[in-house]
């Protein structure tokens, strides 16, 4: 993947978790029902975006790794 | 012997490793102005990890988080949401400005913007605005600290006296070694924190209600409004959306501006290091589940405690507990506190001399490390003081704390990425920018939708520091070049 395509979508990643954790995008999610590992609903989905977000910036990271090396920086 | 008393000793033999790790780093660190504020940029992955994480995480999430779990309930996902925001944005940033300290050596976020924005009175400004900030939140730790004693020692250790004992042992390592000391003491307190946090966080749920799924059945059914987005207001009432979404927004844009975090870049050893901080960063966030599972133990808990913020010590005391697990919380909550009084401590003299003072007074390297010093002091000794007047408006005054601290975000930003801006437009933007956030703090009845005073600031900010730069000529293009290349 290029590094230009790897920023795009971690920016995306992040407006769309932006967006998903405020208003209005969290409206459909914020329920209590069903518990998700005994959590409520919406308590689970915010801790899930924030999990997300360590995978995204750790495949961002690797990309980002390989065009130092090869860029010398 | 009596329970406070083994719950006093346990106290104590905390404090001391505390001192001793503080004390041992500091023997690491160089006698110099680098040395003081930002280690010698010496910091590794482990260390960075654990000082970014205590230093987030203060009193107020770990007192005030369950605090608002059990009084405003959803309300409080807030802070789960906006900390993996505001952090991730720094894998970019942080690199880049710790590129810019070493070239230009830069220490403070202050030096960083008036190196692009030559200005002695846009450095005194941003000083002006850290400090106004740091005060608050400093004596929002120490009351935190002096609460937890005096609860926990049912009263013996007084608040005064707890907050004066664990603050005057903070002041000793950081006056005697700075920067290194905060790193290594924080690392120790961070482990301290999650590991009492997720063992209570599990504990007290499985102990009342036989696990967290039945305890937020139980909840569901007997109190659906305090599981229900987005939550409720400290008087009980619903919230309104656009209060808990301006909250996010400002908070993300505010967390890394504070100067004891935004330091921490000039602080690492090298750019990997930032960004492998930034990487883990979410999953110390993820503490403040078993956090909000403490606060929401006690919502069908039969009692109450005196205010919210007190449910933590009051589950602990209340669900009888051996003093050994009592002193432990107790030397967690002071973790939480300290990690973070010290790092506000540390930075605030860092600002005030190196952004305010050298920029009227040319000190050498060790008049200013001395001035530094008696600045630690200082800010300790007003933030005490009003640590112990029981100011009702000082919750109000850190939530306004944000507004003020994310102003600064606009001129660092553009300092960093933008070129075409410029002095004028970076200090009428600063200025319209706080000005607004404090009128609306004075005047909270006029807010648009109920929006967060920093965010209706930004709103006035960001234009006027475009329109503004866009009117002013533009930089000579050899500054530019020095800056940026």
């Amino acid at each position: 993947m290029s590094l230009k395509t790897a920023r795009a979508l971690t920016v995306a990643y992040l407006a769309l978790m932006t967006i998903s954790v405020t208003w209005p995008g969290l409206l459909p999610f914020a329920r209590i029902e069903p518990l998700i590992l005994g959590l409520p609903f919406s308590m689970a989905w915010i801790a899930g975006w924030v999990a997300g977000s360590v995978v995204v910036l750790y495949l961002l990271d690797r990309v980002e790794r390989r065009y130092r090396q090869e860029g010398g920086d | 012997m009596e329970q406070w008393v083994l719950v006093s000793i346990i106290i104590a033999g905390y404090l001391l490793l505390t001192l001793t790790i503080g004390l041992l780093a500091g023997r690491r660190s160089s006698d110099s102005v680098a040395g003081f504020v930002a280690a010698d940029r010496s910091f590794g992955l482990l260390v960075m990890y654990f000082v970014t994480g205590a230093s987030v995480f203060s009193a107020f999430a770990f007192l005030g988080g369950p605090g608002w779990a059990y009084s405003r309930g959803a309300a409080a996902f807030y802070i789960l949401a906006y900390g993996a925001l505001g952090m991730a944005p720094f894998y970019w940033m942080g690199p880049r400005a710790a590129s810019l300290g070493r070239k230009h050596g830069f220490v403070t976020q202050a030096q960083l913007v008036t190196g692009r924005f030559p200005s002695n009175s846009l450095s005194s400004i941003i000083a002006l605005v850290s400090l106004v900030a740091f005060v608050p939140y400093i004596t929002l730790q120490m009351r935190g600290a002096g609460i937890v004693i005096e609860a926990v020692t049912d009263g013996h250790v007084p608040l005064w006296l707890g907050a004066a004992v664990a603050y005057g042992i903070v002041i000793v390592y950081v006056l005697s070694a700075g920067a290194m000391a905060v790193g290594w003491t924080n690392t120790f307190q961070g482990i301290f924190m999650v590991v009492i946090a997720w063992a209570l966080g599990l504990y007290l749920p499985f102990r009342l209600y036989g696990g967290v799924r039945p305890m937020f059945e139980r909840i569901a059914v007997e109190r659906p409004d305090l599981l229900t987005l987005p939550g409720l207001t400290a008087a009980g009432d619903p919230w309104t959306w656009g209060a808990y979404t301006s909250l996010i927004i400002v908070s993300a844009v505010g967390l890394m501006m504070w100067p004891h975090l935004f330091m921490k870049a000039f602080t690492a050893k090298d750019d990997e290091t930032l960004r492998r901080t930034v990487i883990l960063f979410p999953t110390f966030q993820l503490f403040l589940i078993p956090i909000f599972l403490i606060g929401f133990s006690g919502v069908l808990f039969a009692g109450q405690p005196p205010a919210p913020d007190f449910i933590l010590p009051f589950m602990i005391l209340e669900t009888g507990l051996p003093a050994i697990v009592v002193g432990l919380f107790c030397a967690g909550a002071l973790s939480a506190s300290m990690s973070t009084g010290d790092a506000l401590l540390h930075a605030s003299a860092s600002v005030v001399v190196q952004d305010g003072v050298t920029k009227y007074l040319d000190l050498d390297d060790r008049a200013q490390r001395r001035l530094m010093r008696g600045i630690v002091l200082l800010t300790g000794g007003i933030a005490y003081y009003f640590a112990l007047d029981p100011d009702s408006s000082l919750v109000q005054l850190l939530a306004s704390a944000y507004g003020i601290i994310s102003q600064l975000a606009p001129p660092v930003v553009a300092a960093m990425y933008w070129k075409r801006a410029t002095t004028t437009g970076a200090i009428s933007g600063l200025v319209a920018g706080t000005a607004t956030a404090f009128f609306f703090f004075l005047n909270p009845e006029l807010k648009l939708l109920d929006l967060h005073e920093g965010v209706l600031g930004l709103m006035v900010h960001i234009p006027t520091l475009v329109a503004v730069s866009l009117l002013t000529p533009k930089q000579d293009e050899g500054h530019l070049r020095g800056f940026f290349s």
